[in-house]
């Protein structure tokens, strides 16, 4: 018979790495033409952080996403980073492309002033202008700042600038202290058919409410949760690396068993609203916390469906099956 | 702000639809030659990568385009001329001594330029945190996927076909594959000394015992997880060229290039001006590809035959020999009073380290200070041990620790509503953090959303609605 059961599981997860600092350098140069160039040590993975590094820049200078070129991954022309880990490139990274297009911007608002007869700081950059604070129809062209600024002024627009988060070390004795700056936090539900007389589960559906602070591009890290999910659902049911005497025995993807399309539930994916005064417009990060509860949701969707707690990962229809024959048994 | 997917599958329809995101429509989008041209793409006005601000904006990525049209640039699709290729043999034994490696027969075989043992390696030995880890082993094996030789070759087939030609004696040691017996006095010690724990962490936050005697229900349960791989689509690869000035340049598929460089100046003994490290484009990293593997091994290689010398992981070499999940083995004794309320968790982690540390000392931090979960504790002890053992290494992955133990923490909250009578939900709200509560290192967290998710998934799913 098809049982069927829903679990939930919550999580939090830290921003960062522990155990040594944890530091990011960028350089942002403005264009005469008001595109901009953004250079940064870290590696696009696959999970779009040089999209969202741009976005950064562009809303520091007032620019669209399409105005900035990201350049990065090179030792000889890059900036040092510490990587493209520990879900910290949008926060640790992000934070450093924001003082550096700080800095860049500065410059083209000192060029600016004299032409708008303000001081510096009244203005600010938005829509591809430099304007007035509180009077917008009083503006040039961030174009024009930035020719008139390398061009007349002899002073081209660029920043460098580093972040690393504050931290406090932790007690060796209690482990006390602050480790990481700050954490994200999230719930997934998921909802499943367990076949009693065989012990196969099948994820019906997931739902999936994440923290990340302020999503530099939603759709990006719905993009990561959705992944994230598929790594979860293949540690809750299907991966397991098995050893004979020390050796692997099934080192490859006939029987390493993954989830495919096939064995994906329905995602529901909504973000939380959130911001964290810390990170770059209030962005925390996104990557990896979004495999860590999918897992723990499944066993307890389980359990809700026939009474079985897993308690070693994978949940295989053979585990799932002993559990409920010991329970008929007892 | 609350973002659907429904939102996302409207944006991607209007961006399949839109004419104007298509290249002009007499020309084609791919020319059928051996070079595809792909036409400047033309972004439709709603584009959001055209707004301001830029912030929040559902901005497309520019490398989409590109891993759509094939053209982006994987390690495997850099070539370069006389381009020679590299073959990594493993150990036999998942712990031995080496006496002797013969490469002779090796050598002699037409097609090998040059080959390589770790006693060539100027520095063998690296590592993030503690440089327990050979590039090649010279002395020692201490897991099935541990290099021992390298041969560099015209083509990758008499790189392969020359590794059966090495002949490496061994002295097998005694292995140990569990990690609650490498614990054991009496275990094989595998990087010697007196004990396999290569690091610790503790949690201490109250006093536990005297909660835990005071609560009305004590619960108890081990729970374990097993040894996962990352499985990128792009296994590890690299490229390494030495030129006639003594500088080396290596295309990675190095997350982490800056500390990268750091690693191949410490194995290769140069100074960081002679190394260029270019992380190319990385299909798929989920931290498995974090530190160095083959590429000082191709740097030596490169010097001694003048050739760019280039190494892609075969799918086997990518689960034996990079980093794989650490398994963890919890033991979670949580003190609950009647009305659900937590006041005691006493939790003991012990990680299948495998053969060396890696990643491990941010695995452990992070396994321990997130393992009682997103819940105010006010008595909290949580012990944690990685262990050597002479199996794959473990290293970063999605999550360092937290997977882990999510799955214990989780499961154990719902055995203890279910014993109470709660709604699983219930028990959450009535002990997750809030704005301004202290973690268990006593930081004071800011941004704290976890009651906020669990209210907002519950009504998405229909938590209180919902019928079996």
């Amino acid at each position: 018979m098809i049982k069927r059961g829903r679990g939930m599981a919550c999580m939090w997860y830290p921003i960062g790495f522990t155990v040594a600092a944890n530091p990011s350098a960028a350089t942002v140069k403005v264009n005469t033409d008001g595109t901009a160039t953004v250079l940064t040590g870290t590696v696009e993975t696959g999970q779009g952080a040089l999209t969202v590094l741009g976005q950064i820049a562009a809303e520091t200078l007032g620019v669209a996403t399409d105005d900035v070129h990201v350049v990065s991954g090179d030792t000889d022309t890059t900036p040092m980073d510490t990587g493209a880990i520990a879900s910290r490139t949008t926060y640790v990274t992000g934070n450093a492309v924001v003082l550096a297009a700080e800095k860049a911007r500065e410059i083209l608002f000192e060029a600016a002033a004299p032409l708008l007869g303000v001081r510096p700081d009244q203005l600010e950059a938005r829509d591809r202008k430099i304007q007035v604070l509180g009077f917008p129809a009083k503006y040039v062209d961030i174009a024009t700042a930035a020719k008139h600024s390398e061009n007349v002024l002899g002073c081209p627009s660029i920043g460098s600038a580093t972040y690393n988060p504050p931290t406090v070390a932790m007690d060796p004795e209690t482990g006390q202290g602050k480790p990481f700056s700050t954490y994200v936090y999230a719930t997934q539900i998921a909802e499943v058919e367990v076949d009693d007389e065989t012990g196969q589960v099948e994820v019906l559906r997931i739902v999936a409410v994440h923290d990340c602070g302020t999503p530099i591009n939603p759709m990006l890290v719905e993009g990561q949760i959705e992944g994230g999910i598929s790594m979860g659902v293949g540690f809750a049911l299907h991966e397991e690396i098995l050893f004979k005497d020390g050796a692997q025995i099934n080192p490859n993807l006939t029987n390493y068993i993954m989830p495919t399309s096939l064995d994906m539930p329905e995602l529901e994916v909504e973000l939380v609203d959130n911001y964290d005064p810390t990170g770059p417009f209030g962005a925390k990060g996104a990557g990896e916390p979004t495999a860590v509860p999918t897992a723990a949701a499944i066993m307890n969707a389980i359990f809700d469906a026939v009474g079985v707690r897993i308690t070693s990962l994978p949940a295989t229809a053979e585990k799932v099956l002993g559990g409920i024959m010991e329970l008929q048994a007892s | 702000m609350a973002t659907r997917t429904k939102d996302v599958q409207t944006d991607t329809e209007e961006l399949v639809t839109a004419t104007e995101s298509r290249a002009p429509a007499k020309q084609p989008l791919i020319v059928p030659a051996d070079q595809p041209v792909a036409f400047p793409l033309q972004l439709p006005e709603f584009s959001a990568r055209l707004k301001t601000p830029a912030v929040g904006q559902r901005a497309t990525r520019p490398d989409g385009r590109l891993h759509g049209l094939g053209q982006t640039q994987y390690i495997d699709d850099i070539t370069f001329p006389h381009l020679i290729h590299a073959k990594v043999l493993r150990s036999a034994h998942p712990h031995a001594r080496i006496i002797s490696i013969d490469m002779s027969a090796a050598e002699a075989l037409p097609g090998v330029l040059a080959t390589l043992t770790g006693k060539e390696i100027p520095v063998n030995s690296f590592g993030p945190t503690l440089q327990d880890q050979p590039v090649l082993a010279a002395e020692v094996v201490r897991h099935r996927g541990d290099g021992v030789a390298a041969v560099a070759a015209l083509t990758e087939q008499i790189a392969t076909d020359a590794l059966e030609l090495i002949k490496v004696e061994y002295e097998p040691l005694q292995p140990v594959f569990d990690p609650l017996e490498a614990l054991e006095d009496d275990s094989p010690k595998i990087h010697g000394g007196d004990t396999n724990v290569y690091t610790s962490k503790v949690i201490k936050k109250g006093d536990v015992e005297k909660a835990l005697a005071e609560a009305d229900h004590v619960f108890h349960r081990q729970f374990q997880t097993q040894a996962v791989e990352h499985v990128p689509i792009e296994p590890h690869a690299s490229i390494a060229s030495w030129d006639a000035n003594g500088r080396v340049s290596v295309w990675s598929s190095l997350g982490r290039i800056t500390l990268g460089r750091e690693d191949l100046a410490r194995t290769l003994d140069l100074p960081q001006s002679k190394i260029r490290l270019i992380g190319t484009i990385v299909g798929g990293n989920f931290g498995g590809k974090n530190e160095i593997t083959n590429e000082p091994i191709l740097a030596m290689l490169s010097r001694k035959t003048g050739r760019p010398v280039k190494s892609v992981f075969t799918r086997g070499d990518e689960f034996i020999s990079s980093t794989i999940r650490h398994p963890f083995t919890m033991d979670y004794t949580t003190g609950v009073m009647n009305d659900g309320l937590i006041i005691a968790r006493k939790i003991r982690l012990v990680l299948d380290g495998g053969a060396y540390c890696s990643w491990t000392a941010t695995t452990i931090g992070k396994g321990s200070i997130l393992a009682a979960g997103p819940y105010n504790i006010e008595n909290l002890l949580v012990e944690a041990y990685a262990v050597y053992t002479n199996k794959t290494t473990t290293g970063a992955m999605r999550g360092f620790g937290a997977p882990q133990v999510c799955f214990a923490y989780e499961s154990q909250m719902d055995d203890i509503a279910h014993k109470l009578g709660m709604d699983p939900l219930e028990i959450r709200l009535k002990n997750a953090f809030t704005e301004g509560s202290a973690s268990p290192t006593s930081q004071t967290l800011q941004s704290v959303a976890v009651k906020e998710s669990l209210v907002q998934a519950s009504e998405r799913f229909g938590w209180k609605e919902w019928q079996r």
